[in-house]
């Protein structure tokens, strides 16, 4: 009886310190600039991704709702959802999967601001593609900000619109990812 | 000049005036079109006025009726601030249905964001903003629902 009753504390001490190294947050920030020479117009952002961290295994996730790009324009926002480019009606979401490959890098424990590598799947417009890039980490106590720069091809995405022809979108936007994780 | 070509100058000018008058009009539609800026929400007529729970609780039952329905909507939506979320350098004001964990969650307009700094946690509030939908997340296993250009009516 006592080893069963030592036993469930062990489990439940387990649990919750395993439950305390995944983090989440749901007001991550993405904001993309396709801007041209020809147009200023195409950069929106979005506020209210969700997103998560698990600073033992390293795995980080995020999930963006397209709809929920902001845009100053309202004709802008009307073609990023149309057909012609995001779609948002058929593919109503972009995600990432990922994993943090130098781990062993990044002091979660100690304050900081640490280089991660991030490699895993994107997926934009229904399309699934690996993409590697790098991340900043700043650790200041229990709170955890991340911030990537990288870019994207549209075509690898299936992202063929007239407008990206026309050199009004810009073929290869620059994504920037912020997530503050506490 | 020939008899004809005479006759025919008028019309050619004419022709050309009224090509020159559309090249212009298009001209200024278009660049209304591109240089015109989201309205501020406070001074949009909402289609839905809704309370928080119920709100929810509709797009649990089935997101994909709720999104017809209310997705790039003016809605205003009613009820408690369950928490308040820092959003890169802005804050996001969240309701949160505690039975199910699904929440609906607001990003404001840049003009709207000082009233929403103002707001704690509990805070009776009723806040206009352009919904952009719900769905299920698969990274917190509950429904959400976003919202954007937000702005606080009280």
């Amino acid at each position: 009886m006592k080893k069963s009753i030592l036993f469930l504390a062990l489990v439940s001490v387990m649990g919750t310190s395993v439950a305390q190294k995944k983090k989440t947050t749901t007001s991550a920030t993405i904001s993309f600039d396709a801007t041209t020479k020809l147009d200023a117009l195409p950069k929106g952002e979005n506020k209210t991704v969700v997103a998560s961290l698990d600073t033992k295994k390293g795995t980080i996730a995020f999930e963006s709702v397209v709809k929920s790009f902001s845009f100053s324009n309202p004709k802008m926002q009307e073609h990023f959802n149309g057909a012609m480019w995001m779609d948002s009606d058929k593919f109503p979401k972009a995600t990432f999967k990922g994993t943090i490959t130098n781990l062993a890098d990044v002091k979660f424990a100690t304050d900081g601001t640490y280089k991660a590598n991030v490699s895993g799947d994107l997926t934009i417009h229904g399309v699934t593609k690996p993409v590697t890039t790098t991340a900043t980490v700043v650790v200041s106590g229990k709170t955890v900000t991340t911030t990537s720069d990288f870019s994207i091809a549209l075509a690898d995405y299936g992202v063929n619109g007239p407008a990206i022809g026309a050199g009004k979108v810009a073929t290869d936007p620059k994504i920037t990812v912020v997530a503050e994780f506490k | 000049m020939s008899e004809v070509q005479r006759k025919r100058s008028p019309w050619i000018k004419r022709v050309l005036i009224a090509g020159v008058v559309l090249i212009i009009a298009g001209a200024v539609a278009v660049y209304f079109i591109f240089t015109e800026k989201f309205t501020d929400t406070s001074k949009r007529e909402a289609a839905f006025t809704v309370n928080a729970m119920d709100f929810i609780r509709e797009f649990q039952k089935s997101d994909s009726m709720a999104n017809k329905k209310y997705a790039e909507q003016i809605i205003t939506v009613r009820g408690r601030v369950s928490e308040t979320e820092a959003a890169d350098t802005t804050i996001n004001i969240k309701m949160i249905d505690t039975a199910t964990s699904a929440y609906i969650i607001f990003a404001f307009q840049q003009q709207h964001l000082t009233e929403a700094k103002q707001l704690k946690e509990g805070d009776s509030v009723s806040i206009k903003g352009s919904c952009s939908g719900g769905t299920y997340s698969d990274i917190l296993e509950t429904e959400f629902v976003t919202f954007k250009r937000c702005a606080i009516t009280k």
